[in-house]
C-alpha cells in the first residue's frame, strides 16, 4: 500500500461479540513522516488506454527525480470522475492533487476547496500563455495552472474525405457524400447516457455561430446566434450522416477502423487514435464554422485544499512546469498545448504535420463553461443537454429548447 | 396417451432450450465480444463465434493489467461482507424469531425498511462517518458499509428458517442445560444450514457487485475492487471493448463459480426461510 | 445479547445516518460543504413536488417496479415448473439457469449496451432481421423502448434467483396430491391452482416483495445504459436522487427526493402481509 501509512490512518476490528469500535494510532496533527511522503494525483486521463500509461511514465519520471515525493494515481474511474473527487473532497478528503474539468474546477474552486497558489505561482516569471491562464481565477484568486489545453478542431478521415469542408454548407455536403453503406460522414455525442459529452459537443456549434452561453453578467442561452449554431447541429442529426445512438467509444473505435469520416474532437483523440489503429490515415483542420471560436478543454491542476502534504504537492507542480518537463508531457499527451508555450519537436512535426492546427486555435478557444457562472455550470449544463436532446428527438424546437433552458436556468441563478 | 406425453416432453425440452440459451448467451456474447478482431466487430455482419487467434486479451488482461488485484480485492471484500453478515445476522434472526422484546414489530419493520434504502442516498452522511472513524480507504471499510446493507435482508431469511425449526428440538436441548447460545449454535444451525447459505450468497453477489461505496470510499489504486476496476477501463477518448469484455467476463466468472458451488445449498435454503417466513 | 450487536451495528450504519437525511431534506446543502446547511423548511419538498418531470419520475419508477416485479417473478415461475419435471440433463439445466443472477451487474449493463448497440448490436441485428421497425438510435435511444429494454434485461438478471427459489418451494408439494387431483379428472391448469399454487403462495409473496424492494433502489444497470434518458424515460427514483446530488450537487433537494422513495417503500411495507404476519407472529 502506501509507502508511508496516513497518519491518522486507525485499525478497525469488528468484535466477534460485540461491534467494537477501537481506535488506535495517533490521531490529529501530522506526525514527522520518515521517508518519502505519498500523494495521490486523479487525473481521468490515468484510465484512457492511449493516454493514461503515457501521463503514468511522466509522473514516473518525478518519483524517479527525487525522494521526498511520491505521486500515485488515485483510483478514480471517468464515468464518475467528478462526481466522485467533488463528493471527495466536500466530505474532507480526496486526492492530494487533481487534474480538473473547467465547471468541476470553478465549483469546486468557489467552494473553498481548493488551495490558493497566488504564492506559489508567478505567471510572469514562469511565462504562462495568457489565453487560457486567465480562467484560473476565483474571486480574484489563483487555484490552478493548466495542465494541458487541447482546442477542438475537425478530424477527418483523408482516405474517405480527400478535401476537408470550410464552410458549413461544404460539411455538410461532404458528411452527405461520405455517408455510404457501412460508412457514417459524421460522429458525435447526443445521449443522455453521455451528457457531458453532448455539452462538448453543442459548445463547437454554437460558439462557431457566433453565440455564447452568457454576456458574463447574464444568461444568454436563448440567443438567436445560440440557436441558429443548435439547428445546424440538429440538421447534421436530422441528415441521416452520424451513427445515431451510438456513444463516443463506440464511433472512436469506427473511426479508426475508416468507418466514419469526420468528428469533432480536442487534441487528446490523436494518441487515442494513433494507438487504436497506427496505420489510420487521418489529419486535422479548423472547424469549418462561420466564426472561428470552439471549445477547447482546458484542464488545471490544482492542490486539494484537505490535503496535508501542499508542500509536496507544489514540488510536483514546479517540477511539470520547468521548461523541459512541460515539453516531454506536451510528447506525451500529444496535441494538447500546455502552461508555457513550448516548441514542438522536429520529429512530431515531422509525424503529424497538423499539430500547428491545434497551435493557431489558442487565442479563439475557449473553456467549456458558462463564462461568469462557472460553478453552476454543471447545472446549467445538465438543463441545456436535456433540452437539446428533446429537440433532436422532436419534442420541441431548437428555439422552444433555448426558451426553456434559459427560463429554468434563470431560476437557479437568479434572473437578471 | 402415451404418445402426448411424448410430445409433451419434447416441447418441454424445446422450451428449456430456449431458455437456457437466452440465460448464457449474453455470458457467452461477452466472450465472444472479447475475442474478436476490431474488423469484425464494427463488419456487416456479426462475428458468431470467437475468435481464438485474438486470445491475447486475455493474457494481457490478466497478466499486465491490475485485473488479478482487483479480483482479489473483490474477493476480501465480498468474503468479508458475507462472513460478518453472517456472524451478526444469525443472532439477530434467532433473536428476532425466538424472544420477545419491546419494539420487536418496529425492529422488524425497520430491517426491511433499510432495504429500500439507496446507497446514493446513505453515501454522503456515511462518507463523514467513515472518515470520522478513520475507515475510509480501507478494504475493511467497504466490508463494513456493504454489511450495513445486506445485514437486513440476511437477518430477516434465517429468521425465517429458524421460524420453522420446530421448538420442541430446543427445549430437548434446553433440558440437557444448553445456554440459548448452545441452543442455537447445536441445534439451530446445523438445521438452517441451507438457509445459511442462501444468505452468503446473497451477501457475496452484493459486495461482489456494489460500485457507489467502492468508487467513493477507496482512494489507493492497490485496493481497487473489480467493480471500480471495469469501470476504468471507459476511458475520455478510447475504450478497449474486448479488453473490457475480457474483464467483465473474468469478473464474471468467479461469482458464476461461487454460485455452482453453494446452489445445491441454496435450493433447500431458500425454501426454508420462504415457506414459513 | 444476541441482539445486541447487530442492533447496534443498524443504528451506527443506517439509521443515524438516515436521520442525517432526513435533517438534510429540510434545508439547502450543497455537496462541496455537507457540513454547512441552511434551514429551509418545506421549500426542498415543495420545490420537488410542483416539478412535472418529477411526476413523470414516479411515474416511471411505478411501471419500472410493477413489471419488473411481474416480469421477473412470472418468467422465473413458469421457467421454475417446466425445469420441475424429470428429463434428460436436468441438473445441468436448473445449474446454467442461474447463470445470469451471478453476472455482476456493471458487467450485465456493459454486454446490454454493447447486444443493444445501434449500429452493431447483435440484438438490434436480430431484431431488424426480424422486420422490427428499430430507430436509426436503436432502443436505448428511442423514449419508447429504453425504458422496456432495461426492463428485459432487468428480468434476465432477476428471473434465475425467482426461478432457483421457486423450484425448492416445489419440492415440498405433496405428489400424492397432485395424483389424487388428477385422478379425479382435474385439469392441469386446476390442479396448479388448487394444490401447487397453494404451497408455493408464501414462497412467491415473499419473492415478490423482494423483486419490489429491490427494483426500487436499482441503481447500476439504469445509470450505465441510459442515466435516466431519453427524454427522461428511464429516470427513476433513485436516478433522480443521484442526479440531483451529484449533477446539481444539492444534497438537500436530493434527500427530500430519497425521503419520499422512503415515504413510497412504507407504503409498500405496510401492505405487504409479510410484516403483517411477522408482526403478529408472537413467540409462545
Amino acid at each position: 500500500m502506501h509507502a508511508t501509512p496516513r497518519p491518522r490512518r486507525a485499525l478497525f476490528l469488528a468484535g466477534a461479540a460485540t461491534t467494537a469500535l477501537i481506535l488506535t494510532g495517533c490521531s490529529g496533527g501530522a506526525e514527522e513522516a520518515e521517508g518519502p511522503v505519498t500523494l495521490t494525483f486523479a487525473a481521468s486521463t490515468f484510465g484512457d488506454p492511449g493516454l493514461g500509461p503515457r501521463l503514468q511514465a511522466f509522473v514516473d519520471e518525478f518519483n524517479a527525480s527525487q525522494d521526498g515525493v511520491i505521486i500515485e494515481p488515485a483510483s478514480v474511474p471517468f464515468p464518475t470522475f467528478g462526481q466522485t473527487v467533488l463528493t471527495q473532497m466536500g466530505g474532507g478528503e480526496g486526492p492530494d492533487l487533481v487534474r480538473f474539468d473547467m465547471p468541476e474546477f470553478s465549483t469546486a474552486a468557489a467552494a473553498g476547496l481548493l488551495e490558493p497558489l497566488d504564492d506559489v505561482i508567478d505567471a510572469a516569471e514562469l511565462g504562462l500563455q495568457p489565453g487560457p491562464d486567465e480562467y484560473l481565477f476565483v474571486d480574484d484568486a489563483r487555484y490552478g495552472v493548466i495542465h494541458d489545453t487541447s482546442n477542438y478542431v475537425m478530424f477527418y478521415n483523408a482516405d474517405l474525405v480527400p478535401e476537408p469542408p470550410t464552410t458549413f454548407d461544404e460539411f455538410l455536403a461532404t458528411a452527405q457524400a461520405t455517408t455510404q453503406g457501412d460508412v457514417y460522414g459524421l460522429a458525435f455525442r447526443q445521449t443522455q447516457a453521455e451528457e457531458n459529452g453532448v455539452w462538448q459537443d453543442i459548445f463547437n456549434y454554437v460558439y462557431g455561430f457566433g453565440g455564447q452561453w452568457s454576456d458574463g453578467e447574464n444568461l444568454t442561452l436563448d440567443d438567436p446566434k445560440n440557436i441558429e449554431g443548435l439547428e445546424a447541429f440538429q440538421t447534421m442529426y436530422d441528415a441521416d450522416v452520424i451513427p445515431k445512438g451510438a456513444d463516443a467509444a463506440t464511433f472512436r473505435r469506427m473511426f479508426a477502423q475508416n468507418l466514419v469520416g469526420m468528428e469533432l474532437n480536442n487534441g487528446g483523440y490523436v494518441v487515442a487514435t494513433k494507438g487504436t489503429n497506427p496505420d489510420l490515415n487521418f489529419s486535422v483542420a479548423p472547424i469549418p464554422f462561420p466564426v472561428r471560436a470552439q471549445g477547447a478543454i482546458m484542464a488545471p491542476i490544482v492542490v486539494n485544499a484537505n490535503s496535508e502534504y501542499k508542500e509536496a504537492a507544489y514540488t510536483y507542480i514546479e517540477w511539470m512546469l520547468q521548461p523541459e518537463q512541460q515539453q516531454k508531457l506536451q510528447e506525451a499527451l500529444g496535441a494538447a498545448s500546455m502552461a508555457t508555450p513550448t516548441e514542438r519537436s522536429a520529429e512530431s512535426l515531422e509525424e503529424m504535420p497538423f499539430l500547428t492546427v491545434f497551435d493557431e486555435l489558442t487565442n479563439t478557444s475557449a473553456p467549456q463553461i458558462v463564462v461568469g457562472f462557472g460553478p453552476q455550470t454543471p447545472e446549467i449544463r445538465s438543463i441545456v443537454v436535456r433540452e437539446v436532446i428533446a429537440a433532436l428527438q422532436g419534442q420541441q424546437t431548437m428555439q422552444e429548447a433555448m426558451e426553456r433552458a434559459q427560463a429554468e436556468a434563470e431560476g437557479i441563478v437568479g434572473a437578471p | 396417451m402415451i404418445r402426448r406425453f411424448r410430445l409433451g416432453v419434447t416441447a418441454r425440452m424445446l422450451i428449456v432450450l430456449v431458455a437456457l440459451g437466452l440465460a448464457v448467451f449474453p455470458i457467452y456474447w461477452m466472450f465472444t465480444t472479447a475475442l474478436t478482431s476490431d474488423a469484425d466487430l464494427f463488419g456487416s455482419q456479426p462475428r458468431l463465434v470467437p475468435d481464438f487467434s485474438q486470445f491475447g486479451v486475455f493474457i494481457e488482461a490478466v497478466t499486465e493489467g491490475r485485473t488479478l488485484r482487483w479480483l482479489l480485492n473483490s474477493t476480501v471484500v465480498a468474503t468479508g461482507t458475507t462472513l460478518l453478515a453472517l456472524l451478526l445476522g444469525i443472532p439477530l434472526g434467532y433473536a428476532l424469531s425466538r424472544f420477545s422484546f419491546w419494539g420487536k414489530a418496529g425492529l422488524a419493520l425497520l430491517l426491511l425498511f433499510t432495504q429500500m434504502l439507496p446507497e446514493a442516498l446513505l453515501v454522503v452522511p456515511l462518507f463523514s462517518l467513515f472518515r470520522r472513524f478513520d475507515l475510509l480507504d480501507s478494504l475493511p471499510g467497504l466490508v463494513l458499509a456493504n454489511t450495513a446493507f445486506v445485514l437486513p435482508i440476511v437477518a430477516l431469511i434465517l429468521k425465517g428458517a429458524i421460524d420453522g425449526v420446530p421448538r420442541e428440538l430446543e427445549e430437548a436441548g434446553r433440558v440437557d442445560g444448553a445456554r440459548p447460545l448452545g441452543v442455537l449454535l447445536r441445534i439451530n444451525l446445523p438445521l438452517i444450514a441451507p438457509t445459511i447459505a442462501a444468505a452468503a450468497v446473497i451477501a457475496f453477489f452484493h459486495a461482489w457487485n456494489e460500485y457507489v461505496f467502492a468508487v467513493t470510499f477507496i482512494f489507493s489504486r492497490e485496493i481497487q475492487p473489480a467493480s471500480v476496476g471495469l469501470a476504468g477501463f471507459v476511458g475520455e477518448q478510447g475504450t478497449a471493448l474486448q479488453t473490457i469484455m475480457a474483464v467483465a467476463f473474468l469478473f464474471t466468472l468467479p461469482a458464476v463459480v461461487f454460485y455452482l458451488f453453494a446452489q445445491k445449498y441454496v435450493v433447500g435454503g431458500m425454501t426454508a426461510g420462504a415457506v414459513k417466513g | 445479547m444476541f441482539l445486541a450487536p447487530a442492533a447496534l451495528y443498524i443504528i451506527v450504519f443506517q439509521v443515524i445516518p438516515l436521520l442525517q437525511e432526513i435533517y438534510l431534506s429540510f434545508t439547502r446543502t450543497t455537496l462541496l460543504n455537507p457540513t454547512r446547511s441552511e434551514w429551509v423548511g418545506l421549500a426542498n419538498y415543495a420545490h420537488v413536488f410542483s416539478s412535472a418531470s418529477f411526476r413523470q419520475t414516479l411515474l416511471t419508477t411505478g411501471v419500472y417496479v410493477v413489471a419488473c416485479v411481474v416480469g421477473a417473478v412470472g418468467v422465473g415461475l413458469l421457467v421454475a415448473l417446466l425445469l420441475n419435471g424429470k428429463f434428460p440433463g436436468r441438473g445441468v439445466a436448473r445449474a446454467l439457469i442461474t447463470v445470469p443472477w451471478a453476472a455482476p451487474g456493471i458487467a450485465t449493463a456493459l454486454i446490454a449496451v454493447w447486444m443493444l448497440n445501434p449500429q452493431y448490436g447483435i440484438v438490434t441485428r436480430i431484431l431488424r432481421a426480424l422486420g422490427v421497425p428499430v430507430g436509426a438510435g436503436g432502443v436505448l435511444d428511442d423514449p419508447a423502448w429504453a425504458l422496456p429494454a432495461i426492463l428485459a434485461t432487468t428480468v434476465w438478471q432477476l428471473f434465475p434467483f425467482v426461478c432457483v427459489v421457486i423450484l425448492s418451494a416445489l419440492q415440498s408439494v405433496p405428489a400424492e396430491l397432485i395424483e389424487a387431483a388428477e385422478m379425479d379428472g382435474a385439469g392441469r391448469l386446476w390442479t396448479f391452482r388448487v394444490v401447487t399454487w397453494q404451497v408455493i403462495k408464501p414462497t412467491v409473496g415473499l419473492l415478490a416483495l423482494l423483486m419490489t424492494i429491490w427494483s426500487l433502489r436499482r441503481f447500476e444497470l439504469i445509470w450505465l445504459m441510459t442515466r435516466g434518458g431519453p427524454l427522461g424515460s428511464t429516470r427513476t427514483l433513485v436516478i433522480d436522487l443521484y442526479a440531483e446530488a451529484f449533477d446539481a450537487q444539492r444534497l438537500g433537494t436530493a434527500a427530500a427526493i430519497g425521503m419520499v422513495g422512503v415515504l413510497i417503500s412504507l407504503i409498500v411495507i405496510a401492505g405487504s402481509r409479510f410484516v403483517g404476519r411477522a408482526a403478529e407472529r408472537t413467540p409462545r
